[in-house]
């Protein structure tokens, strides 16, 4: 209980000072902002050797050992599970029907899903759409913030740390956990399950990555940050200022100008 | 049945009248022509022709890895802007090295992105590319892409290409959303950063990948 007040004043904490830089359009981070650089990069090598000793390993096997259909079926409840939290935060960033759609689909897959672990409502036509409190802050102009990398957790910044600590505090299943343990069980079986598939998700886009890379930690940061701002803009196309503007000091224009010289 | 048995012969006789006539008017054309067809042609059908050659020279399973690796760089020299997308990897530190310098890097850019990228097309097994419509932003044109594979949903990959004397070049690429000049330049940019701000700390990283 006292780490959930705990958490609850860091993300507040962290919330009041980043709300101070607010604008109205969806914030889109051109560049990478890392003064926490040399504690980033020790984190990140204790991740990788803790990754490489425990989640690296489990995702290879359950690659390997895991038949298709039970991928799926892991896929599905891993987005179920988050569903609450999605239209909670939809609804908060002002769109009520995709927070009605994240709800039905919950509602559809607990029940005819059986506890999730069927997307039927994929094939009744409602997508999934994934929002967390993160993605409402930039929705209402918060940028990233300072490049941080969690413990275990990889790649965030502090907007969107502030946000996985509100995320946590606002879903009713870690609540439920506190009086259940039915629920805790249920907790912590999601969060288990959760690790295991996005390791496996991307397990070989980053061997691939971590091959070919030259600075692996730098090329994660960038597509960090490319990744969210897709997601903050929910998947729509590069808005006109940040298509010219994607690297605040180099752009595509400045590339031509200095080719033609 | 026997109007089908005549309609098909009648194909085999255009198709080989066409056979026949094909090398003939080809040479026929003048090559003012050609540059002309070159330059009404849409970036989509840019993007489409490069992924046909792409398809036609680098599936081929008997191919030898470094073999691959020199017709995805040669793919590479008549699509993409390689000055451009050099400049732009490495960020403002361009200005930092000469020009012969820059002609070097290019040169080892793409032997690297061959390195990681052209294995790629070693396992292609049903998946198909579609090109789609093309939206024009700025300076720049951006032609939406899909890689459509049997198994596992579609791959969107975006073009985004300039004019450069009267053809498209490809100045980048992303796939879903990710830019990998953005991502590069991110990348680079940082190992030059670490090194002091030397660019030959780079170039040397690009060396020992590549092997050249």
């Amino acid at each position: 209980m006292k780490f959930r007040i705990l958490l609850s004043l860091c993300a507040a904490g962290s919330l009041s000072l980043l709300t101070a830089c607010a604008s109205t359009e969806p914030a889109q981070d051109t560049s990478d902002y890392d003064p926490l650089e040399p504690v980033n990069r020790v984190v990140h090598g204790v991740n990788g050797a803790v990754d490489f000793m425990v989640l690296y390993p489990a995702a290879m096997w359950y690659r390997d050992i895991a038949p298709e259909p039970v991928k799926t079926s892991v896929a599905s409840f891993v987005r179920n599970i988050n569903e609450p939290l999605n239209s909670f935060n939809a609804l908060l960033q002002g769109d009520p029907d995709q927070a009605a759609a994240s709800f039905q689909r919950f509602i559809m897959n607990s029940t005819l899903g059986f506890l999730g672990f069927n997307d039927v409502a994929s094939d009744f036509g409602i997508p999934y759409r994934r929002e967390d409190f993160g993605q409402t802050l930039a929705h209402y102009g918060i940028g990233g913030g300072p490049y941080i990398v969690l413990p275990l957790l990889g790649p965030s910044n502090l907007r969107d740390t502030a946000g996985i600590g509100v995320d946590y505090v606002a879903n009713p299943l870690t609540w439920g956990a506190q009086n259940s343990d039915t629920a805790e069980a249920l907790y912590l079986g999601s969060v288990g399950l959760t690790a295991l598939h996005y390791r496996y998700a991307t397990i070989n886009q980053l061997n691939e990555l971590q091959k070919s890379s030259i600075d692996y930690y730098a090329a994660l940061r960038s597509l960090y940050r490319q990744q969210r701002n897709q997601m903050i803009r929910n998947g729509g196309p590069s808005p006109e200022f940040a298509v010219e503007d994607e690297s605040a000091s180099f752009d595509f224009d400045d590339a031509v100008e200095a080719a033609s010289q | 049945m026997v109007n089908s048995k005549i309609a098909i012969s009648t194909a085999a006789m255009i198709a080989i009248a066409a056979a026949w006539s094909g090398p003939a008017s080809a040479t026929g054309l003048s090559s003012n022509v050609v540059a002309e067809v070159a330059a009404e042609t849409s970036a989509a059908n840019v993007i489409q022709s490069m992924a046909d050659q792409a398809m036609n020279e680098l599936t081929d399973q008997s191919l030898a890895d470094d073999v691959r690796r020199k017709k995805f760089v040669s793919l590479m020299d008549r699509y993409f802007a390689m000055d451009v997308v050099s400049r732009f990897v490495l960020g403002r530190y361009w200005r930092s090295i000469s020009e012969a310098e820059i002609e070097e890097f290019s040169v080892l850019l793409q032997n690297y992105l061959a390195l990681n990228y052209a294995n790629q097309f070693k396992e292609f097994n049903g998946e198909q590319f579609v090109v789609g419509d093309e939206t024009q932003k700025n300076k720049d044109t951006f032609v939406d892409s899909q890689f459509v594979r049997p198994d596992g949903p579609p791959v969107n990959i975006v073009w985004r290409m300039r004019m450069f004397d009267d053809s498209y070049k490809i100045i980048d690429v992303s796939i879903e959303g990710l830019s990998m000049g953005i991502t590069q330049r991110d990348e680079f940019t940082s190992v030059i950063q670490q090194n002091n701000d030397d660019v030959g700390a780079l170039t040397a990283a690009l060396k020992a990948k590549t092997g050249l």
